[in-house]
């Protein structure tokens, strides 16, 4: 297999951001074990090597099937990750065992994303599977005798001794959906035929299924009343019309239509009312509902600047610290500090995401990267915003950093896709050699074999 | 697209900007509000993990202070009380669900380390780990705040004894008392029956009545009448006053009588020893609403006494207002009975200001806090809280206070050793009907030619056998006697 100059140079820079990425975790890792217990944790070493070889096996992967693909983004999601166990088992001992599966499980994964899927553009076919399995895994939840409610959102599943949230596979299934019809009809949707007053509107019939496929998600959100990801899927939905069709009115619209829905949600639901209540002030409602926020607030009050220091705060104290609330213990014992790198680490992945949304030079691609960006972006503020009272409180996962196998097991999928879209473009941009990939190789091979059979 | 997605990623970093400015706001910006915040246990829970200095007394006595926990404890750290019961409600408790008190609640950033100074000093010793906790010295001595224990035995009641010329406090105690100890355990269920418990008692024990509560003062406010009325030359020493039986007051036909209704009169000396009431009654009539009440202000009654412990009392006299329209009863506060209460370190105070040339001193129980290396961090200045009477009027009525001593109702506190005391005897009835009550005062201070300590004993309300005006000081008296002489045969500590 030959490798060119900028691949190598890519996955170079890649190797030696992990190594640190796992520094970083297992410096953290003992640094809560002797701030908890006063001891350097016994199963330190197989620890690290657990967590770099992890990590490692996802760089080989990358090496071995996207070679041209952007250095940085596997890294900074390896750092979040590490830090969020790094909490999770200060937090817990039993999660952390079951994090450490999950890890597993999504590593794997992401190999298999890479496997299975060799180039982006092949995606794009599947568009309207993407939709049908992107609204069976909206409606799962709500199947009576699986589907089950956990803290107020009917957003589980329960298949035999496995538990996941649909919702999180349900975005990216969407995003496929949304960039493979918006690139195919983007032109005629912007073309804008249907003048309602200032406003140039596509035909309803193109807008129809894109329409048709954002409110079903966002009905079935607000059934299962997971308003988190209601605006989440608002935002992708509301993005991608933008950046497909170029014109700034689908923002307005969008806005318009968020509004009145925030405003109608806020007049029907007597949880969206206690939502914004404890928005605006949490502290008449200290020992109720508002409780988890306040608590929250105490929290990065007591971490300050600098944090207490690993395993000697008290994030215990906040209800679901280890899942929704995981930015305020990781604000409690980090520090402002502690708290800006995670920022900043979310902000270089949107950053890196963006890039290779720009870089590429198909429709599809590059709404696909932007879409999947917006999605790991819009979810960590939403949850962030919430913990730290900026928007009102929606519970969602904290992408790569909090507790739970359904949020993990899909952000390495979405981050799997991002990577091959990145290696796709670096493909045809030449920086790396256009091999044939193996289902390719497959492909011609059965073509010889049926054109010897015809010309012998 | 390529310019729509460049200004997603400006619209995402703005985002991202508001979300590092809320940090700010609450890591920064409010974090002293959030961490000050009753409902947030954080900062109790790591000061539980944290060494905390000790509370001594002035002859090095530990009265308060923390030690290492075994393993297994909920917390580092226990905090430990040795003198018992003896200190309780001066130290106060320190416990993790139910805060603080006195000076475990005023001392707690010194006691922690947390004063900007001793954090100043710590930095030298940031990465070696120095302990850098402070230590709170008293001016009050254990062996003396025994002694007084031992006199007031079981009885309810309260000693105050003090340094005239600085207002520092050498004892101060209270019965019913607590040993915190018992609430300062690491178990909260226990901490709260204890205090649960302390609460529903009748005498208020966790209350440090000396300085938080207050009580009829009876004859012993006739200091303070008697002072006003020299102040605003309404009498002078050789006025006399006619024996008589009953005065009516205006406003009323209801006479008041003297302590139990007998003929009293004679001259200003005469009546301050036997303490008659009428007077006293007369002189506060003859002073008026107005100059009355404009005394007791100057003596600073009515304000909450400048003690260097939290939530003290104010005495109370009483309003121009509440008088104009009812004589008798600025005629019966004149002698201390009807809606007149003093705080027992008031009258400590009113005895040390007599004792003092007419200048009344801030009361303290501190005397210095230190830096873990002994570094003093401050030392309090002897300061003055009122001047209520003139020097020539505390020469008056030390000569009066003498009289009672020597020839009047004070007679049980004559000193051993021939030491001249100067004092008045209260006895304040508190009802009219049913079993006799009534506190039991004595305020005085010795030696009278030159006063060092000055001291008042109360006994609250408890049901008397033979009610007469030398209750007070047959009952209050030799407790005061005992504490004074011990003070004059032990001038400075000997030790705990």
């Amino acid at each position: 297999m030959s490798s060119s100059p900028i691949a190598a140079a890519r996955r170079r820079t890649e190797l030696g951001l992990i190594v640190m990425a796992a520094t970083i975790t297992g410096a953290a890792y003992t640094l809560a074990s002797l701030g908890k217990n006063a001891v350097i944790p016994p199963i330190l070493v197989p620890f690290l090597i657990i967590v770099l070889g992890l990590l490692v096996v996802a760089h080989v992967a990358n090496r071995v099937l996207a070679k041209g693909a952007d250095g940085t983004i596997l890294p900074l999601a390896a750092m979040l990750h590490g830090i969020g166990y790094v909490i999770i088992a200060r937090l817990s001992e039993r999660s952390a065992g079951l994090q450490t599966t999950w890890t597993f499980v999504a590593i794997l994964a992401y190999v298999a994303t890479l496997v299975i899927i060799q180039r982006a553009g092949d995606l794009a076919r599947y568009q309207w599977s993407f939709l049908a399995v992107g609204a069976a895994l909206l409606l799962l939840p709500l199947v009576p005798g699986i589907g089950n409610s956990k803290g107020g959102a009917r957003i589980w599943v329960s298949l035999g001794p496995i538990n996941f949230q649909p919702g999180e596979f349900a975005k990216i299934a969407l995003a496929l959906f949304f960039a493979g019809y918006l690139a195919d009809h983007r032109e005629l949707i912007a073309s804008g035929a249907w003048r309602v007053g200032p406003f140039h509107l596509p035909e309803p019939r193109q807008l129809l299924p894109i329409a048709l496929a954002w409110g079903f998600a966002v009905v079935v959100m607000v059934a299962e009343q997971d308003l988190g990801s209601s605006l989440l899927f608002f935002t992708l939905f509301v993005v991608m019309m933008w950046v497909s069709t170029e014109r700034a009115s689908y923002l307005v619209i969008g806005l318009v239509l968020f509004s009145g829905a925030a405003f109608a949600a806020w007049k029907l639901f007597d949880h969206v009312k206690t939502r914004v209540a404890i928005w605006r002030n949490p502290w008449p409602q200290y020992s109720g509902k508002g409780y988890q926020v306040v608590q929250a607030m105490f929290a990065f009050a007591n971490g300050g600047t600098g944090g207490t220091g690993l395993g000697l705060g008290s994030p215990n104290k906040i209800p679901v610290a280890k899942t929704d609330f995981i930015f305020a213990a990781i604000g409690e014992e980090l520090g402002l500090l502690g708290t800006t790198a995670i920022l900043i680490g979310f902000l270089l992945m949107i950053g890196g995401g963006l890039r290779i949304a720009i870089r590429a030079d198909r429709p599809f691609d590059k709404l696909l990267a932007t879409g999947l960006t917006t999605i790991v972006g819009m979810q960590a503020f939403i949850i962030i915003g919430g913990v730290t009272r900026v928007v009102p409180l929606t519970g969602i996962a904290l992408p790569f950093v909090s507790y739970g196998g359904s949020s993990l097991l899909a952000n390495y999928v979405l981050l799997a896709l991002l990577i091959r879209v990145s290696d796709s473009t670096a493909r045809r941009l030449g920086e790396t050699p256009n091999e044939l990939t193996t289902q390719e190789r497959l492909k011609a091979y059965r073509q010889r074999r049926a054109a010897a059979k015809v010309l012998p | 697209m390529n310019k729509q997605i460049r200004r997603l990623a400006v619209a995402l970093l703005a985002c991202y900007l508001v979300l590092f400015v809320q940090l700010n706001v609450l890591a920064v910006g409010r974090q002293q509000e959030l961490n000050a915040d009753p409902r947030n246990n954080r900062q109790t829970e790591r000061d539980f993990n944290r060494p905390r200095g000790a509370i001594v007394a002035a002859d090095g006595t530990v009265l308060a202070r923390s030690v290492p926990t075994t393993r297994g404890d909920q917390f580092k750290y226990q905090r430990e009380y040795p003198t018992g019961d003896l200190f309780g409600n001066v130290t106060g408790y320190y416990t993790f669900s139910f805060g603080s008190t006195q000076l475990e609640l005023t001392q707690n950033d010194v006691l922690m380390g947390d004063t900007d100074e001793q954090k100043l000093r710590a930095i030298g010793g940031l990465f070696s780990g120095t302990d850098t906790t402070g230590s709170v010295v008293l001016s009050m001595r254990p062996d003396v705040q025994q002694v007084a224990a031992d006199a007031l035995g079981s009885r309810e009641g309260s000693v105050v004894v003090m340094n005239p010329h600085t207002g520092a406090v050498i004892a101060m105690i209270s019965n019913p008392r607590y040993n915190p100890a018992d609430v300062a355990v690491h178990n909260s269920k226990r901490a709260e029956e204890v205090l649960m418990f302390l609460n529903a008692l009748p005498g208020k024990p966790l209350l440090a009545n000396a300085y938080q509560e207050r009580y009829m003062p009876g004859s012993s406010f006739k200091v303070i009448t008697t002072s006003i009325a020299f102040e605003n030359g309404v009498t002078a020493l050789d006025r006399q006053f006619p024996p008589s039986k009953e005065y009516v007051p205006p406003q009323t036909t209801d006479p008041i009588q003297n302590f139990g209704g007998t003929v009293c009169g004679g001259s200003m000396v005469e009546v301050f020893y036997r303490s008659c009431n009428i007077p006293f009654a007369q002189l506060a009539i003859e002073l008026g609403p107005e100059k009355m009440v404009e005394g007791t202000k100057k003596w600073g009654i009515g304000e909450k006494v400048p003690i260097d412990l939290p939530a003290p009392a104010a005495s109370s006299f009483g309003e121009v207002a509440d008088f104009t329209d009812q004589l008798p009863l600025l005629a019966i506060g004149g002698f201390g009975q009807g809606s007149t209460t003093m705080v027992p370190l008031h009258m400590a105070l009113v005895a040390s200001a007599i004792a003092n040339g007419g200048v009344m001193m801030k009361p303290h129980v501190v005397d210095a806090t230190l830096a873990h290396d002994g570094g003093v961090l401050s030392r309090t200045t002897p300061s003055v809280w009122k001047t209520p009477i003139a020097a020539t009027t505390a020469e008056t009525l030390t000569t009066l206070m003498i009289g009672v001593v020597n020839q009047g109702t004070g007679k049980p506190m004559q000193l051993d050793g021939g030491i001249q005391a100067a004092a008045k005897t209260g006895t304040a009835q508190l009802n009219t009907t049913g079993p006799e009550r009534s506190n039991a005062w004595i305020i005085g201070f010795a030696p009278a030619t030159d006063p060092q300590y000055a001291i008042a004993v109360v006994l609250k309300g408890g049901p008397n056998d033979e009610i007469s005006a030398g209750t007070g000081g047959k009952l209050a008296g030799p407790i005061a006697k005992t504490v004074l002489d011990y003070l004059f045969a032990h001038p400075s500590a000997t030790g705990g």
